[in-house]
């Protein structure tokens, strides 16, 4: 089933600001959907137009199952927005007990989640403490505790790991790929690329407005699949005709099918070169990332 | 389950707040002062009995005593406490509450919640209001067992200080509302509130000086007509045994001063009533803080005359066995008695619709812009 379905969604600021012009995508139950861009590319807005938060121009599709902008949707669906602010003067439990019953989640679910969260979160014996004590991370976590709390089937997640220090995004890592597992669509609007990269299904990659590419990262990357030859020396002239590009003493090969190298392999071989590596390789998500925003497109939103 | 949560974090809120604590501390000591008021056989008692003033019109028992000690509630602790100092702080208290509300980041986590923006605007800005409705409740609570101990009367009208404050702090709120999610600035809204509250403090004292002006010389006009009436009778009168009485040239030039008086006052009563005219309409869309805090006064005072006003005035006379003159407008005096007497007269006939229900009427355009910004504003 699918948990997202956007059509062609615009929104236009003031002062004739294109943040979005005509964004489709797909995000699907029991997948972890990336959407990544360069910084004014419209990823924040186009989550905030999902969220409510932002009127879009113009927006067609559905969010489980129901338009978007429909209020009462938002109970099954979390939500930690980027840079968020908990009120100061509130603790850690406090918070949770506060946003999840804006949620409409019952007390008792509100206790018994809270205490759960924040023991999965690692927070435990941080939830009578003021969130003004709290570190960056500690927030975060408490961010994404608050985004559970109304159990939700769909999460929505800006910059999840935004200051956590590495054992804090493995942890996160896993929570997300657990909650994965629990059936529930997470749709993560990141810029660490290789967060991204080490748990997404599926991405997206935005450049000022628009979604230049969409998929899975290995049908994204299949292009790019190639074999690289390395070898001592000068390359043999039958073997230029047989690669698609040399680079000094390497042989690069495209295609994934290792089939097509084992004939020049055995010629090299027979001729007694000595072959020094022999590297399958495949563009990660960075590279990808790159090609899709071409030196042309600098930052920023279209005018 | 909702508005509770909000009613809770608004509480959370201002109960982190150290100035919720002072107003909180100076109102419970406000009580203290005015319990130690007190009345025994011989007059007044002050400080718990430190200080004794004796007093043969305000002791134990008498309407006197009754009409001071509910007066210096609803005149002074009402008037000046609660409508001014306690109001200024509570604005200062309360002033960041919405600016903090829509900041960037923390406005997204509410929003995102299946909850409408309209009813989230208005039920944050009822529960805004916790901060004085819980300080003045506390305050009546304190002044009700004042009155019930001192004077022996159990009044539950003290009690409706509680929406009156509230209201009349709603007027001043509302411009605070709308400048702070305008600006997201809790000072700026703080400062243009200010203004917008001396703002309305020279509308309705230009229009209550006008008002006074004009009835003066109402009042005024009636006395020259009536000393014409008299003169032209007296005249006809001297004419009837003699035309040649010396007294009647006298007399018909006092009756020529009295018309041109009139015709100077009537000239001078449309100067000022083209003044009064447009003031009292400014002041008739405008909130009516003043009046909305003077409902107090006009349910809380005695309807036999016996309060503080009458005590400020110095009419206590009239319950000394002394004559008072109905009215007599020979008297400088009379007349300003008079005057006031009408206007008090004025303003109490003005309804609880017009004082009250015309200056919510501006507390809800006030808010219907701030809450249509809010409902559309891309956060």
């Amino acid at each position: 089933m699918t948990a997202i379905q956007i059509n062609g969604v615009v929104k236009i600021y003031r002062g004739n600001v294109h943040a979005l012009q005509g964004v489709s995508l797909e995000v699907m139950d029991g997948e972890i959907f990336g959407l990544l861009g360069p910084n004014g590319a419209g990823k924040s807005t186009l989550v905030k137009i999902l969220m409510t938060v932002i009127h879009a121009t113009k927006v067609s599709g559905a969010m489980l199952g129901k338009p978007i902008g429909d209020r009462l949707t938002l109970q099954d669906v979390g939500y930690l927005p980027e840079h968020h602010l908990f009120p100061y003067y509130l603790t850690g439990k406090q918070v949770l007990h506060h946003y999840g019953a804006l949620a409409k989640v019952t007390r008792n679910d509100r206790k018994t989640r809270a205490s759960k969260l924040l023991h999965r979160l690692g927070l435990s014996g941080w939830e009578n403490k003021k969130v003004g004590t709290y570190s960056k991370g500690m927030l975060q976590r408490l961010g994404i505790a608050q985004s559970l709390m109304n159990d939700p089937k769909l999460l929505i997640l800006d910059e999840p790991t935004d200051g956590v220090d590495p054992v804090g995004r493995r942890e996160i890592r896993d929570l997300l790929a657990e909650l994965r597992e629990e059936g529930r669509a997470i749709f993560l609007n990141s810029h660490l690329l290789s967060e991204l990269e080490m748990v997404c299904d599926r991405v997206a990659i935005m450049v000022k407005g628009l979604v230049r590419m969409q998929g899975t990262i290995d049908s994204l990357t299949k292009d790019s699949k190639r074999y690289e030859i390395t070898i001592s020396g000068a390359i043999p002239d039958w073997a230029t005709a047989c690669c698609d590009e040399i680079q000094n003493n390497t042989m690069i090969i495209r295609g994934d099918d290792p089939l097509v190298i084992q004939p020049m392999l055995d010629r090299l071989r027979v001729d007694n070169t000595t072959i020094i590596s022999v590297k399958p390789v495949r563009e990660n998500l960075e590279d990808l990332f790159m090609r899709a925003v071409d030196n042309k497109d600098t930052p920023g939103a279209a005018q | 389950m909702q508005l509770r949560a909000l009613l809770l974090d608004a509480y959370r809120q201002l109960s982190a707040a150290k100035l919720f604590w002072v107003t909180f501390g100076i109102s419970i000591l406000v009580v203290v002062a005015y319990g130690s008021v007190g009345f025994n056989g011989q007059g007044i008692s002050v400080l718990f009995g430190l200080w004794e003033i004796e007093s043969e019109e305000l002791r134990e028992g008498s309407p006197w005593a009754r009409g001071l000690y509910i007066g210096i509630f609803s005149s002074f602790l009402i008037n000046i406490w609660l409508a001014w100092i306690a109001t200024a702080l509570a604005l200062i208290s309360t002033c960041s509450i919405f600016p903090e509300f829509v900041h960037s980041g923390s406005i997204e986590l509410t929003i995102a919640k299946p909850i409408g923006r309209l009813k989230l605007f208005f039920a944050k800005y009822l529960v805004s209001l916790l901060f004085v409705v819980l300080q003045v409740a506390v305050f009546c609570i304190g002044v009700f067992i004042c009155v019930g101990l001192r004077i022996g009367e159990w009044n539950p009208l003290i009690f409706s200080a509680i929406p009156i404050v509230a209201t009349f702090f709603s007027y001043l709120f509302c411009i605070c509302v709308l400048v702070g999610i305008l600006t997201r600035s809790g000072i700026t809204a703080l400062l243009i509130t200010g203004v917008f509250w001396m703002m309305l403090w020279s509308i309705q004292t230009s229009e209550a000086v006008l008002h006074r002006f004009v009835i003066e010389q109402e009042v005024d006009i009636e006395r020259t007509n009536e000393g014409i009436e008299k003169s032209e009778i007296e005249l006809v009168k001297m004419q009837a045994v003699s035309t040649e009485d010396f007294r009647i040239p006298k007399l018909e030039k006092r009756i020529e001063t009295y018309k041109e008086d009139l015709i100077e006052s009537q000239e001078f009563l449309d100067k000022l009533t083209q003044w009064h005219t447009p003031t009292s309409w400014v002041l008739a869309i405008s909130p009516k803080n003043s009046q909305t805090i003077g409902l107090l006064d006009r349910w809380l005072s005695d309807p036999d005359g016996f309060d503080i006003g009458a005590i400020m005035n110095g009419d206590m006379r009239a319950f000394e066995g002394e004559e008072v003159e109905e009215f007599d407008r020979t008297t400088r005096g009379a007349r300003e008695r008079e005057t006031m007497r009408r206007m008090r007269k004025e303003y109490e006939s003005h309804s609880l619709w017009y004082v009250v229900g015309t200056s919510l009427l501006f507390e809800g355009f006030i808010l219907g812009i701030a809450s249509i910004y809010f409902c559309r504003k891309d956060f």
